[in-house]
């Protein structure tokens, strides 16, 4: 009855082509890029492409009437399935709603649909001499509705912080169907204290208060100088104090990566040209800014960084750059092959920890992956103590998988353990939200509030991001 | 389990549908939904071959959503072949809803040389008698595509054997594949005429078949093994070691077909390959042709067999001024019969790549691969440019004035 009336609804809002029913169809929106997806069936009644903010208001009146779970989606390359229909009900789909609206280079500012692709949007800042920081290694497919939902950041976090510095306002669809505008009506200000500040509000909420139809972002200077230092360290504890001194002697590079024994010989695996030099850890520092200062800073690492490294490279040749780089960005996949009937998987993979703890964090996963007998790789975003963990398993196996899940609980408690969080940028949908309490605590009720007072009918993206058990309806 | 996609499960199962093969579908530009999406097709594969989803006309309509451009497959960071993988479901799907018609036109009408010509010189007449319902609009437009076929295929003008011009260097089997022999006659006797000019005895086997590359796609994979054990014999009762073709699409789909290696082996070439390494200081000469030239990548080419720069280094070197075309690589929205299928999305695809070409400014573009030539064409006829489509090697022939 309920899926009659639904059906009938989403047509009066949107043309046949943009409304997606087939079997097939609702199922291949079952997936994003977790572990988790992959052994759930999270199939959605309906899947719709909306193009306007007028139908996007008009889904969530029909949904909130008629209690149907509304979930929005980017690309689908989350790892939390944060984007899927847990409980059914409609998927809105922004891939084609890819406009960017507005450059304005005299405001530094630039205003972007949901379904604008991060490197997209980065192409056309270019033009003006302008670009967006954060960088998720997703950039050729992520969406900008998607990294702001999620707070993304990636690369460069260390330097230029996540997505949230970025947003100067937002306009978002609330579940009843309003549209409100955040940051200030028709506010072109860089600078906005007035008020409570709903855009940090809805940045990071994973699409549980609202639907993101329109981002304001600030957009900085593109630099014009870059350059990488590459400092292997034959001893792991060596790669976060040499991160450490860097800091302490007051340079703050762009990104610092890390790269633990188990991901160089993955690399190298995976392709032997790259021939990374075996060791406990290799380091890679991206500084950037005016060309003066990138060559001194560069060479101050250099400095610095041979105190305690084995070898150290310095380079702004785009060339070799490029050639410092491909293992930490092949990395992700080269996982897969330190067993031949290896799967990586997306699971415990994005922990954050105080800096003082990355070490521990480091050794106590490889003791973890060791008692479950999981191999597991590590590298990441060493530079903000953000670890990525990549567990490697044959899927195959049932008896396997439960094991990876008990690693992956392990390392999600592991983080709390250290005074740091379950996840440092990928998010917490439906996999991490059983640890929600006890990383929040009091604060955990609050979210539960402001939930229940924006969607009292628990429509909007529900089982996501809140502590289990919230009240929820399912078509 | 399928057979087909069993071979293919190591493959599938690396994907963690990361969704970056989304940044260079040239179908999930056009569709922007998930279910045309690369990851998508590897998705039902794994569906479809654990039994989980059923072979129906759903999932056949979505199979069909491919250009088989394999840019997918060169962009997934975990190395898939995502083409074969759909390819693969395509003959579980052709298996499983076996479609008379198709099966006609692929095992018994394209897999013979004698009844393909006779059903492309029937459609030729009805070309004509069918003018005035094309000219009114009344047919569907994909049969617009190849434009007025030829009177001749090139195939009768074409010797069974071609002599060296001098003292020949090697001897090259020419597999003449369909889109040449019906379509542009004049590129296979430039090729021809070309290989001759610089060394090359060339061979052209009577009983060739086609490539193999339209069934492939159709998922008929078993006629397609056939035809190409067909054609490897006929070059081998040849004595044939190297096998060359004008078409990107025929290089790739023989390169993947017939043994490269070992005694029984035949090296296959494309063109453009064989090319580069006979112009390469040849003391002939080459008169520069007075002409600002382009390049468009063939899929099968750039993406299938990783040839770039040869036909470019060709190109600045035959004519007065090349200029490098926005987006060369990306797909012109053919695919072969894709654009049958799909007339609209091809055309779509195919706007991009010619406003592309347009910025060049540009009078001619080259590229080397027959299917492209008639949908490049077919584009810019419909954006009312003069710009003119070539080969590379015909202009190569102009260059080595070299007249028919």
């Amino acid at each position: 009855m309920v899926r009659n009336k639904l059906a009938a609804g989403l047509k009066k809002i949107y043309p046949a082509g943009r409304i997606l029913t087939g079997t097939l169809e609702k199922k291949m929106y079952s997936y994003d890029s977790s572990f988790y997806a992959r052994f759930r069936d999270f199939i959605p009644d309906a899947v719709v492409l909306p193009r306007s903010t007028a139908e996007v208001s008009a889904t969530m009146k029909l949904a909130s009437e008629h209690g149907i779970p509304v979930v929005p989606r980017g690309a689908g390359s989350g790892e939390t399935c944060g984007c899927l229909a847990v409980r059914g009900g409609i998927v809105l789909d922004f891939s084609s709603w890819d406009d960017v609206e507005e450059v304005d280079p005299e405001n530094m500012q630039v205003f972007a649909r949901p379904g604008v692709v991060h490197y997209q949007l980065n192409e056309h800042l270019a033009d003006f001499g302008l670009f967006f920081p954060p960088d998720p290694g997703s950039t050729r497919m992520c969406t900008i509705g998607g990294m702001v939902a999620n707070n993304s950041s990636g690369l460069r976090a260390v330097k230029y912080g996540t997505t949230e510095q970025y947003v100067l306002g937002l306009e978002v669809v609330l579940p009843d169907g309003r549209i409100i505008e955040t940051g200030g009506v028709n506010c072109r200000a860089l600078k906005n204290v007035s008020g409570l500040n709903l855009t940090k509000l809805f940045v990071g909420s994973e699409g549980i208060l609202g639907v993101i139809t329109m981002v304001r972002l600030r957009v900085w200077p593109r630099p014009k100088a870059r350059g990488l230092a590459m400092a292997v360290f034959t001893d792991l504890e060596a790669a976060p104090a040499a991160v450490l001194d860097v800091y302490q002697s007051g340079i703050l590079p762009s990104g610092i990566e890390i790269l633990d024994s188990s991901a160089i010989h993955a690399v190298n695996l995976y392709n032997p040209a790259i021939n990374l030099p075996e060791a406990e850890a290799i380091l890679i520092f991206e500084v950037d800014g005016n060309p003066a200062g990138v060559t001194w800073e560069g060479e101050k690492i250099v400095e610095i960084t041979k105190k305690r490294a084995s070898r150290v490279e310095w380079s702004t040749e785009p060339g070799r750059m490029a050639e410092l780089w491909r293992g930490r960005s092949v990395v992700a996949v080269a996982a897969a092959r330190l067993r031949p009937d290896g799967s990586r998987i997306f699971a415990g993979e994005d922990i954050s920890v105080p800096l003082s703890k990355v070490t521990e964090a480091l050794r106590r996963i490889k003791e973890l992956g060791r008692q479950h007998e999981i191999t597991v790789v590590n590298y990441g975003h060493i530079g903000d103590g953000n670890i990525h963990t990549a567990p490697v398993i044959n899927l195959d196996n049932p008896e396997e998988v439960a094991r990876a899940n008990a690693l992956v609980d392990a390392i999600h408690r592991l983080a709390i353990e250290l005074g740091g969080s379950t996840t440092g940028e990928h998010g917490v949908g439906a996999v991490r939200n059983q640890y929600a309490a006890d990383e929040h605590g009091r604060a955990a009720d609050i979210m539960k509030q402001i939930k229940e007072t924006l969607d009292p009918e628990n429509i909007m993206n529900p089982g996501k991001l809140l502590p289990p058990g919230e009240a929820g309806k399912s078509v | 389990m399928s057979e087909e996609l069993a071979g293919l499960k190591e493959h599938y199962m690396r994907c963690v549908r990361c969704g970056q093969c989304r940044s260079v579908c040239p179908v999930f530009r056009e569709i922007r939904n998930e279910t045309v999406s690369p990851r998508g097709k590897i998705f039902l594969a794994h569906l479809l071959s654990s039994g989980e989803a059923k072979v129906n006309n759903e999932a056949a309509s979505l199979l069909s959503q491919c250009l088989l451009c394999r840019a997918c497959s060169v962009e997934c960071p975990s190395a898939i072949p995502v083409h074969e993988i759909v390819t693969a479901a395509r003959s579980l799907a052709a298996k499983k809803l076996p479609s008379p018609l198709k099966s006609l036109l692929h095992r018994k009408i394209w897999s013979s040389p004698a009844r393909l010509n006779f059903s492309v010189s029937l459609f030729r007449h009805c070309q004509g008698l069918l003018k005035p319902a094309a000219t009114l609009n009344l047919l569907p437009p994909a049969l617009s595509l190849p434009g007025r076929l030829p009177r001749r295929p090139a195939r009768p003008s074409i010797p069974g054997q071609t002599p060296a011009s001098g003292k020949a260097k090697m001897r090259v089997g020419y597999f003449l594949g369909c889109s040449t022999n019906y379509l542009f006659p004049g590129i296979a006797r430039s090729t021809v005429a070309v290989l001759a000019r610089l060394g090359c005895e060339v061979v052209l086997p009577q009983e060739l078949k086609c490539c193999g590359l339209p069934q492939l796609a159709a998922g008929e994979d078993k006629t397609a093994a056939h035809m190409a054990s067909a054609n490897l014999e006929a070059f081998r009762r040849l004595n044939v070691k190297v096998v060359v073709s004008d078409c990107a699409s025929c290089t790739a789909t023989l390169k993947e077909s017939f043994p490269q290696n070992g005694s029984n082996g035949i090296k296959v070439l494309d063109l453009s390959e064989l090319l580069a390494v006979l112009t390469e200081g040849n003391e002939l000469k080459f008169k520069t042709i007075n002409r600002v030239v382009t390049y468009h990548d063939p899929c099968h080419l750039a993406n299938a067999q990783s040839i770039t720069a040869a036909p470019r280094n060709l190109l600045r070197r035959i004519c007065t001024e090349f200029r490098e075309m926005p987006g060369a690589a990306e797909c012109c929205g053919g695919g072969g019969s894709f654009v049958l299928h799909h007339y609209g999305t091809g055309m779509a695809i195919l706007n991009k790549k010619i406003l592309n070409l347009k910025k060049t400014g540009a009078e001619t573009v080259a590229t080397s691969c027959p299917n492209c030539i008639m949908q490049l064409r077919h584009g810019l006829l419909k954006h009312g440019s003069g710009t003119e489509v070539v080969s590379v090697v015909q202009l190569l022939a102009e260059s080595l004035e070299i007249t028919f």
